[in-house]
């Protein structure tokens, strides 16, 4: 036991504020026990320092290499694919092809049929609404085919880009895997050699 | 010409911007500190190597996450800590944490000591180092080989100060009784 004012294992790992550090100098000063304790400590620290670091055996080093790499092109496409940007992209482009289309395929206005008979004006209008019915049926009909076709072609797009940047990751990762094989190996042999 | 010195803190960014020369740089810097650590708490050079090398990697990988950059040394050996245990629970899955004990003697380790002192005292020391439970001896060779602060240590362990300070204290105890008495009656 001591009894110092502070820890001794604190004051040795120098954990103590200043004023703190020179409280325990003066005590250990006046104090045999707690001077002993303390050489005891100082001796265990320079025993643990005999063990010094060694160096390391290998320097590591890393290698960028650009052909394994994406391209700055698929790197940016893949950054937009991955973001947001996908469902804007898809938006814009479903927005535009709607806009091109309508007036394509907008339905003709009929040419009147000469009245051979008279008709009830309760007759034309049923026909009427028969009429734009039919139209708005048929219109909707398209737009809603076209618009499964377009998200299926972006979804097809979608899948074989990510298949092509998965395929281009796996690859680089083979080949720097073999290549870093063949370095281990080489180490190997030529530290047989010596 | 004026010459400044490349900060950590620098190579840090450029390195998480994919710079591989500015992340090389900084593997110089730290890998001789981080594989002596993982030397003295697996005790065997080849696993240190290999975990070094291991370590090294992942912290590339992991670069961008580091919000800090002045706390790369504890994040750093933070991921070697894990990369060592990780190591220990696969060759013994069924051990407990704090069962898990290096394998290999730990007097691999002292005969590269230094010069300087003699032989037998290095094996003395490994030999008590190596009579330390793992915590206690990762707690010592974090403070006393390593110099990190105590807050830095409870980062690198993710236990409380209290508890890092507690098995450095008991170890020191130990080592205490074990080195200190030897040194006294060889003076």
């Amino acid at each position: 036991m001591n009894c110092s004012p502070f820890d001794l294992r604190d004051f040795l790992l120098r954990e103590l504020t200043p004023p703190q550090q020179r409280q325990v100098e003066e005590h250990v000063e006046t104090c045999e026990s707690c001077r002993q304790e303390l050489d005891r400590l100082r001796l265990t620290q320079t025993a643990l320092s005999c063990l010094a670091d060694e160096e390391i055996p290998q320097r590591i080093a890393f290698v960028s290499d650009q052909v394994f790499e994406p391209s700055a092109w698929r790197r940016a496409w893949a950054v937009f694919w991955g973001s947001g940007g996908k469902l804007v992209f898809a938006s814009a482009a479903m927005l535009s092809i709607a806009l091109v289309v309508s007036p394509m395929i907008r339905p003709k206005p009929i040419a009147p049929a000469p009245a051979a008979t008279v008709i009830s004006d309760a007759e034309i209008r049923q026909r009427v609404e028969a009429g734009v019915t039919r139209a708005v049926t048929d219109v909707e009909a398209q737009y809603r085919s076209r618009t499964e076709q377009l998200v299926k072609d972006l979804e097809q797009r979608d899948a074989s880009e990510r298949r092509l940047l998965q395929a281009s990751y796996e690859d680089s990762y083979e080949r720097l895997r073999r290549r870093y094989e063949r370095v281990q190996l080489a180490q190997y042999n030529a530290g047989e050699e010596r | 010409m004026i010459f400044r010195a490349v900060e950590d803190a620098d190579l840090i960014q450029r390195a998480a911007r994919g710079n591989v020369e500015a992340y090389n740089l900084l593997v110089s810097r730290w890998e001789k500190r981080v594989y002596n650590y993982l030397l003295r708490i697996t005790g065997n050079r080849e696993d240190a190597l290999d975990l070094t090398q291991d370590v090294f990697l992942k912290a590339y990988q992991n670069l961008r996450k580091l919000a800090e950059p002045a706390r790369f040394a504890p994040w750093l050996y933070r991921i070697a800590h894990n990369e060592a245990y990780s190591m220990f629970r696969k060759r013994r899955p069924e051990a407990d944490v704090e069962e898990l004990e290096p394998r290999g003697a730990e007097t691999a380790v002292a005969v590269g000591g230094s010069s300087v002192f003699p032989l037998e005292l290095s094996l003395t020391v490994a030999g008590a180092l190596g009579r330390l439970s793992a915590d206690q001896r990762e707690a010592v060779v974090l403070k006393i080989y390593q110099g990190f602060k105590f807050e830095e240590m409870a980062e690198i362990l993710e236990c409380p100060v209290s508890t890092v300070k507690s098995r450095l204290y008991a170890a020191l105890d130990l080592l205490k009784a074990e080195l200190a008495p030897l040194e006294t009656r060889g003076a």
